[in-house]
């Protein structure tokens, strides 16, 4: 179930928030794990072992860590086992068919590959409850000694299947002693209509011409203008998608009484790429720093480590979005550019004009989520190739598409940058307060009728 | 914020959310949508087994989805919306400007087809004309897309079917673009209209060699019989604020002798089935839909020859001309039909076979492998 769903929209959030608001306080956090268990047995019914062996085990190693904390070879034998445990989990349900067909093709080597499919979240919880037990150890986060409690942390529905990453820390406060407030709600659900607007009016429209650019590729039509109107749209799309959901998630989040980080900081209008990778995915940025590249060492013992310690965060962060060697190519595409900008370029960025920077930028941007969407890695290259003028300049299909996306276009590029917050905050708050409702109500209006058409099928006795 | 404002907003919320909930529970289950032209899902029947595997899951979400509250309003706010930022398709369906209409009509977008399929679908043709001593004919019906190329919004694509036209032995492509000027398609459906069935009649008898016998357009007095037609287009854009079209009858059916096998067995039909006027399907008033088998005989033209049509629904307006110069005219749909075509021909000493399909739906159809038995 995804929350832009008509099942998500008008069943399930409301009778969840009517049972949560309905039950006691100290109810709360029960009510939370069974209505996420519920959430996660809806789309995987089989899966739902996995949710309860992962909360069995790391809540049982977090309170080991706590009790043999004054042996801290102990200790640390408990947190490298629940680390262990959660790479185990995840290596098996999403890399296991990877490095199957991979090893398969040293010769000798046979190792069948398996098929599961992925069950929803496990990049994002296992993560999650890695940070505790660590957390946990180095005194960053208290112990949970309430199963429920620590059970409802795992699952909470907001952030199971597509993130923030929320840090056990972030939250500890909150799942022992939760205020509810109106204002709360209010501003939650304020923030939900605005993650709802970007995923359902913006990311999915602009996703159609994705779609189209790629489908014009594969049928050799594709045009140098095409190719980047088709980066262009992606880089949108998913941004729009991802920062959208996360919006949705920390409204929720909110409504129920948690605060979340945020997740994205207006990615776009960075005027680096290490700028871009501080403004995008956030929680996964800052989950890889702080559990990842300072225990490696970081920067602090000289150049050669430094680089070593850069590749190996992101061949990790590539390889975390997907088990395909894509994914493995985007990761080292960036430690590349963020090199070079750490090094050769340090001098060199600074001086040079803002847009010339912002340009560099987004262009590095859209040409790695080229690499990132296409998995195959020949079509890849050669839809890149088109860009970089492997093809004719434009077509009138190209001419078609842009009169067709104008408009879409235009808010696309206002929304990517703080324009509309900025008006936001400059309105009079008596025309602020009579505008939030009505679009809210045109949020959900607009979003209800672009969810039902999509389930719109109409039978066309068409074929005849 | 203040404490009254957030009451304000939550409750605006909920409400939302929590109405569409209360409504849609309250709503009584439809049966089927006129409009999409399907029967609805209903509440799917509970077991572990669709439960361990996600089909339950699935059949409740589309459950609830077919019940939604208002499913043909939300659309046409889409479509709506849609149209306010700039866009010309709506769900594959383009609107485009029409000098004949102030308001556009609505043209099916053609995805390019799987070339394989076309290829097997016209051997299978080829292997029909070998099974038979009867004359085999190819009828390809280009569709709106095509023969009204100029009016799809510039540089709006679909799939160019002039090389697959040229295989065709009746040239409708000729017949309907020399008057692409006139009311040829319905505006919201994506049949072509009594006139544009009269001129795909043209193209048949020159095709069969009896140019000479065609009846003039004078010859007949089209009654308009519904001014309320909204057809398929309508239903799969989305596009709702267009004038609906106007259906006529161009042929009257008196004299004539129509059998139906709907169920098997033959019994007595009509030409028009006037009861569909007055539902969402009104092109099904042509013989009334869709049928396995139909017989139209004319006793007035008794050397008129007998024909076979293998066809699809663009049949359904074009027989009624065809029965006026052909003294049997048969309809044989692929879908239902399931015998041998050949043998159905030599059994009913038919003159001539026409396989006589539209170009989508010959580009997409799995039915004519049904041909070659």
């Amino acid at each position: 179930m995804v929350f832009s769903s008509l099942t998500f929209l008008f069943f399930y959030l409301p009778i969840t928030l009517l049972v949560y608001f309905l039950a006691p306080l100290r109810w709360r956090n029960l009510v939370l794990l069974l209505v996420s268990l519920f959430f996660y047995g809806w789309g995987e019914p089989v899966y739902i072992f996995i949710m309860f062996l992962s909360i069995l085990i790391d809540y049982t190693h977090g309170l080991l860590v706590e009790k043999y904390r004054s042996d801290d070879k102990k200790a640390r034998w408990f947190v490298g086992q629940s680390v262990v445990f959660n790479l185990l989990l995840l290596g098996f349900f999403k890399y296991w068919d990877f490095f199957a067909v991979n090893l398969s093709l040293i010769p000798g080597v046979r190792i069948p590959t398996l098929g599961l499919p992925l069950p929803i979240g496990i990049s994002f919880f296992t993560f999650q409850t890695m940070s505790y037990t660590i957390d946990v150890y180095r005194r960053d986060a208290p112990v949970q000694r309430n199963i429920v409690n620590f059970g409802a942390f795992v699952t909470m529905f907001p952030q199971l299947i597509a993130g923030p990453i929320v840090k056990y820390k972030t939250v500890a406060e909150a799942l022992d002693h939760r205020m509810n407030t109106t204002e709360d709600f209010a501003l939650g659900a304020r923030r939900f209509c605005v993650g709802l607007a970007k995923k359902v009016l913006l990311a999915n429209a602009i996703g159609a011409l994705w779609d189209a650019q790629l489908a014009s590729q594969g049928a050799g039509t594709l045009t140098v203008l095409g190719g980047w109107l088709g980066l262009a749209a992606y880089s949108f799309q998913i941004y729009f998608d991802f920062s959208g959901y996360s919006d949705m998630a920390i409204g929720m989040g909110r409504m129920l009484g948690f605060r979340f980080d945020e997740n994205f900081n207006y990615p776009y209008l960075a005027s680096s790429v290490t700028e871009f990778w501080r403004r995008w995915h956030i929680s996964l940025t800052s989950w890889f720093r702080e559990y990842l590249y300072i225990p490696l060492g970081g920067n602090r013992h000289g150049t050669a480590q430094t680089l070593r310690n850069i590749l190996i965060v992101w061949l990790c962060t590539g390889f975390w979005h997907g088990a395909s060697w894509n994914f493995i190519l985007w990761g080292l595409y960036f430690a590349g550019w963020l090199l070079l900008e750490k090094y050769a370029l340090r001098g060199v960025l600074p001086k040079l004009p803002g847009w010339l920077r912002h340009g560099y930028t987004l262009i590095v941007a859209a040409v790695g989520w080229g690499i990132f969407a296409i998995e195959d890695l020949s079509r890849c290259g050669a839809y890149l190739r088109t860009c970089f003028g492997g093809g004719v300049l434009w077509s009138a299909a190209d001419g078609y598409a842009l009169r067709s996306y104008a408009l879409t276009l235009i808010v696309l590029v206002i929304a990517s940058t703080t324009l509309g917050r900025d008006l936001w905050h400059r309105l009079p708050e008596r025309v602020s307060r009579v505008l939030a409702p009505v679009l809210m109500l045109g949020s959900l209006v607009l979003c209800t009728a672009y969810l039902v058409d999509g389930s719109y099928n109409p039978f066309l006795y068409f074929r005849f | 914020m203040t404490k009254a404002y957030s009451r304000f907003l939550s409750a605006l919320f909920c409400l939302f959310l929590g109405g569409i909930l209360v409504w849609s529970l309250i709503l009584p289950d439809r049966e089927r949508s006129e409009v999409e032209n399907r029967t609805l899902a209903q509440w799917p029947e509970f077991s572990w087994t669709a439960l361990k595997d996600g089909s339950y899951t699935d059949a409740v979400e589309e459950y609830l989805a077919d019940q939604f509250p208002l499913r043909d309003q939300w659309t046409g706010l889409k479509a709506r919306a849609e149209q306010a930022i700039g866009k010309t398709e709506f769900n594959g369906v383009y609107l485009c400007e029409d000098p004949l209409f102030d308001d556009g009509t609505l043209i099916s977008k053609v995805e390019t087809p799987d070339t394989e399929l076309v290829e097997k679908n016209l051997s299978y043709i080829q292997r029909l004309t070998e099974k038979t001593d009867i004359p085999v004919y190819l009828g390809l019906i280009p569709s709106a897309a095509e023969v009204w190329r100029d009016k799809l919004p510039a540089g709006a694509e679909s799939w160019d079917q002039t090389a697959l036209l040229e295989v065709s032995d009746i040239d409708f492509r000729a017949a309907l673009s020399a008057h692409a000027d006139e009311y040829i398609f319905y505006r919201t459906d994506h049949h072509w209209t009594s006139r544009g069935a009269y001129y795909g009649y043209t193209a048949v008898m020159e095709a069969l060699g009896r140019g000479d016998e065609t009846l003039s357009i004078t010859h007949f007095a089209p009654e308009t019989v519904s001014g309320k037609f909204n057809g398929t287009l309508y239903s799969q854009s989305g596009v709702h604020w267009l004038e609906p079209d106007y259906m006529q009858f161009w042929v009257r059916e008196d004299g004539l002798n129509v059998t139906s096998w709907r169920m098997g067995q033959p019994e007595a039909a009509t030409l028009y089935d006037r009861s569909y006027l007055e539902q969402k399907d009104k092109y099904s008033a042509f013989l009334g839909g869709n049928q396995p088998l139909c017989v139209i005989r004319n006793p007035a033209v008794a050397d008129g020859g007998k024909l076979l049509l293998v066809r699809d629904s663009y049949s359904d307006s074009l027989a009624p001309f065809l029965s006026q110069s052909f003294s049997e005219v048969h309809l044989l749909d692929l879908r239902y039909y399931r015998a041998s075509a050949a043998q159905y021909a030599e059994e009913n000493s038919i003159d001539a076979i026409v396989v006589l399909y539209s170009v989508p739906n010959f580009i997409t159809d799995k039915n004519l492998v049904f041909l070659t038995q």
